[in-house]
């Protein structure tokens, strides 16, 4: 009787389903740091890894993919994937290259959410499965961009703007990361506090029950794929900002990582339930991981290796704890 | 010569101070059983009485945390179904087991397929299961069949062939007649009394009360997780039987009917209403506070006029009517728009009424988001006020509203899909056998809700494949035969052999 109060506090703080792979995260992203941290003391004598420069630096690179992966998450939420992200972002990053002057970004982010639109109604009203449409989608694209730059990367060069986003600085803060954060505000209010995030979570655990419930399922479909392939298309926008100007194959090293920071972030790869927070936090970890390994001089081979192996690990820890409950 | 129901020089499978908990949640309580040769015998409870945690203990797929199962009085455990299986113990379970994708012959024969030189042997398997849907009378299915393609009725049968082609000693019926028409539960009585007749031991669980007069040597009430009783069918009434169950006095099965209206304000009316051949020129009228069920045989288009109406199905013709103005319903989202106000309890509340993995708060508010969002946002504090009010009134038993809904009884998830729809303040609610495989107690809440409902000026369209409810709760009963309403009952004319006879289209034979 008089441990009650206590049990009710306890009740309070315990771990969720959802929360478990987002702790996982955070603890994996301490141990990274602590071994890269023993490796820079060791051959460099300096805490390299633990200084706000460095961390800095590592959010804005991590911006880039954190903007992709959030898009990812809402659809993988609602069960779906969507595997035009490559060109997604190289035909959001070429265009807009190519238009220039202050419609630059805005035509960026026209052409991912236009693939977006084509992807969702392919999935929604054609009831194409989405891991093959979007596949085909995603080659369209880059036989498009293939035919509209003869297969070189284009001459244009990102406008100031573009660079200024994704190399800027504010008060010492990378300006990229402040766009990675009004992405993250808008992603997890939607996803908490309106019926359309509500919707997908339904979507995503069983569509004939949401839609016998009324929802617009279709509707909600499309646009998540939209919001998916424009943030995409401002991702590949931000990316030739960063690095002047677009090139061929610039999205090819985002689509399995972002899929990777959505999943190790507790996200189910079947839909219906995650938390953003731990998309925020598969993201982080997947850029550290990075670049402790590139620090250590790990050859590719084997940054290749433990990269891999690390999300296979993650992924085997989670589902034996979902097991149990299921 | 004394026999207690439990001696053990006759028990076949007995069951000694079995206890079997759930993390906090106490299933079974030092429960004792034992079930005999060549008997039937019948298990009753409310949901969460534990009667399903017994037969998943009995047939492998849990195992007791405490005491002791006996097979011919030598002590057995079972690590798995396919060992209590290897016994002779098959279970028929409440949900279905069978692979949709798989030919009904595949599913059948699924756990041990005949073999030839190692590989499957698809006449043999053919045969087999044509010998055994002979058995029960099921020769219309094609062996060659899609799963899938079977209506729920046959695809039960299929479930009771594949049972039976393991050769059982123990046969262990888990709500398997819930799903069946009248004419397939008489199929399976006979094959359950000529089983019996073999030796055969049969547990059956099963929440119709005739069902179990017509077929019980003895029946064993649960009642949380603690067996209250065993006697011999006919021993107790089924006052004291519905009692014991749920320990407090019940005293109308149904609420009273209201005196027939005097024609009542139209809401819904149907004119010419067509779908594919299996619904045809349906004319229909219900009036405001009216309950209308839907009587007939199993798949005679009742399902398929309720999903018509709440929009799933394309293609339809004829016209809709909804208080004096012609809607066109072309998806769900029209069904429950402003002026239509329409709801329905679909028929499977596990795969079309609920998430089972969001939490009951989720579930609850699904259906009203649109209502509760202000701008572009949801209204926290309305949401948490329409979730605690949606609780209230239909007293649904939860611990947090932010657990999963899968982790309530199916009376209180069922209680869950209606509440979902009262929070949208339909005007005519359909119901798609709202009460199959729920416990007594919930069945009568939800009579007495659709009554109140239908006092409160809404109108109830209700169809059941238990003649009882129909007869209970309606004040009309619309018959159907192949897709068309035969007759409409009212009043007095409402009894069962009028709805059977017009379910047969036997009308005039029976007059």
């Amino acid at each position: 009787m008089t441990s009650l109060p206590q049990d009710t506090a306890r009740a309070r703080f315990k771990l969720g389903e959802d929360d478990k792979p987002i702790v996982m995260s955070a603890a994996f992203i301490l141990v990274i740091l602590a071994v890269g941290t023993v490796y820079t003391l060791y051959t460099q004598g300096t805490a390299t890894l633990l200084s706000p420069e460095y961390l800095l630096q590592q959010l804005q690179v991590g911006a880039f993919l954190g903007i992709v992966a959030a898009g990812m998450m809402l659809v993988i939420l609602l069960g779906h994937i969507d595997l035009s992200i490559p060109w997604t972002i190289a035909a959001g990053a070429m265009m807009a290259t190519t238009v220039g002057g202050p419609m630059a970004i805005p035509v960026g982010l026209g052409v991912g959410l236009l693939v977006g639109l084509v992807n969702g109604l392919g999935v929604a009203y054609l009831r194409i499965p989405s891991m093959i449409f979007t596949l085909g989608v995603n080659a369209v694209m880059r036989g498009l961009m293939v035919a509209h730059t003869g297969g070189f990367a284009p001459q244009t060069a990102a406008t100031d703007l573009m660079q200024y986003l994704a190399v800027g600085k504010i008060l010492g803060i990378p300006v990229a990361l402040m766009v990675w954060a009004a992405v993250s505000i808008i992603v997890m209010l939607l996803l908490q506090r309106t019926a359309v995030g509500k919707s997908i979570y339904a979507i995503g655990n069983k569509e004939a029950a949401a839609y016998l419930a009324g929802v617009p399922t279709r509707w909600v479909i499309v646009a998540a794929f939209c919001l998916c392939g424009m943030l995409a298309g401002l991702s590949g926008t931000l990316l030739a900002g960063y690095s002047t100007k677009a090139y061929q194959g610039m999205g090819d090293a985002y689509l399995l990582p972002a899929i990777a920071a959505v999943v190790i972030g507790g996200t189910h790869i079947l839909g219906g339930r995650g938390r953003y927070l731990g998309t925020l936090i598969g993201v982080i970890l997947i850029v550290l991981l990075n670049s402790v390994l590139s620090i250590m001089q790990m050859p590719e081979s084997g940054r290749q290796v433990i990269y891999g192996s690390v999300i296979i690990v993650m992924l085997l820890v989670y589902g034996r704890g979902q097991k149990v409950t299921s | 010569m004394s026999t207690s129901p439990s001696e053990p020089a006759q028990a076949h499978v007995q069951l000694t101070g079995v206890t079997k908990r759930y993390g906090g949640v106490t299933a079974l309580d030092n429960v004792d059983f034992a079930c005999e040769l060549g008997s039937v015998h019948a298990v009753l409870g409310e949901n969460g009485a534990g009667k399903s945690t017994l037969i998943k203990i009995m047939s492998g797929v849990v195992q007791p945390d405490e005491g002791e199962i006996r097979l011919d009085g030598t002590p057995t455990s079972f690590s798995h179904p396919a060992a209590a299986n290897a016994q002779g113990i098959v279970c028929i379970f409440q949900e279905l087991s069978l692979l949709p994708d798989l030919s009904v012959a595949d599913n059948i024969s699924i756990a041990e397929p005949p073999r030839r030189f190692g590989l499957i042997d698809r006449k043999a398997q053919r045969r087999r299961a044509e010998d055994l849907l002979a058995r029960i009378g099921c020769e219309d299915v094609n062996p060659m069949a899609r799963v899938r393609d079977l209506p729920l009725s046959r695809r039960q049968m299929v479930e009771i062939a594949k049972a039976l082609a393991k050769d059982p000693s123990v046969l262990i019926l888990d709500e398997a007649t819930s799903a069946l028409t009248s004419a397939d539960v008489d199929t399976v009585f006979g094959i359950l009394r000529r089983l019996r007749e073999d030796g055969i031991s049969i547990l059956t669980i099963s929440h119709r009360m005739h069902e179990i007069e017509a077929i019980a040597d003895k029946c064993s009430v649960f009642r949380n997780g603690r067996h209250i009783e065993t006697f011999a069918q006919g021993a107790r009434s089924e006052g004291e039987i519905v009692q014991m169950m749920i320990g407090r006095e019940i005293t109308a099965h149904f609420p009273p009917k209201p005196p027939p209206p005097e024609a009542t304000k139209p809401m819904l009316q149907l004119e010419k209403y067509s779908w594919e051949g299996k619904l045809k020129s349906i004319d229909l009228t219900v009036g405001a506070g009216e309950i209308v069920g839907l009587g007939g045989l199993d798949g005679q288009g009742q399902k398929e006029l309720l999903l018509g109406l709440f929009g799933v199905l394309k293609g339809t013709s004829g016209t809709i009517t909804v208080q004096g103005k012609e809607v066109t319903i072309a998806s769900p989202q029209d069904a429950k728009a402003a002026g239509v106000d329409l709801a329905l309890i679909p028929e499977d509340r596990k795969t079309e009424g609920l998430m089972l993995p969001m939490s009951i708060a989720d579930n609850l508010t699904i259906a009203s988001l649109n209502r509760l969002s202000r701008g572009l946002f949801v209204d926290q504090d309305a949401l948490t006020a329409a979730v605690e009010d949606g609780i209230q009134r239909m007293q649904i038993k939860v611990g947090s509203s932010s657990d999963p809904v899968s982790t309530l009884s199916g009376g209180n998830q069922q209680k869950v899909v209606i509440a979902k729809w009262l929070m949208t303040d339909p005007k005519i609610i359909l119901l798609n056998d709202p009460t199959r495989g729920i416990d007594v107690g919930t069945k009568q809440e939800i009579y007495r809700l659709l009554r109140s409902l239908a006092e409160a000026g809404a109108s109830v369209i209700y169809y059941s494949t238990d003649y009882e409810e129909l007869i209970g709760c309606c004040d009309r009963v619309a018959v159907m035969y192949d897709g068309e309403i035969v007759r409409e009952l009212k009043g007095d004319e409402i009894n069962e052999r009028n709805i059977i006879a017009s379910a047969l289209k036997m009308d005039e034979a029976a007059e």
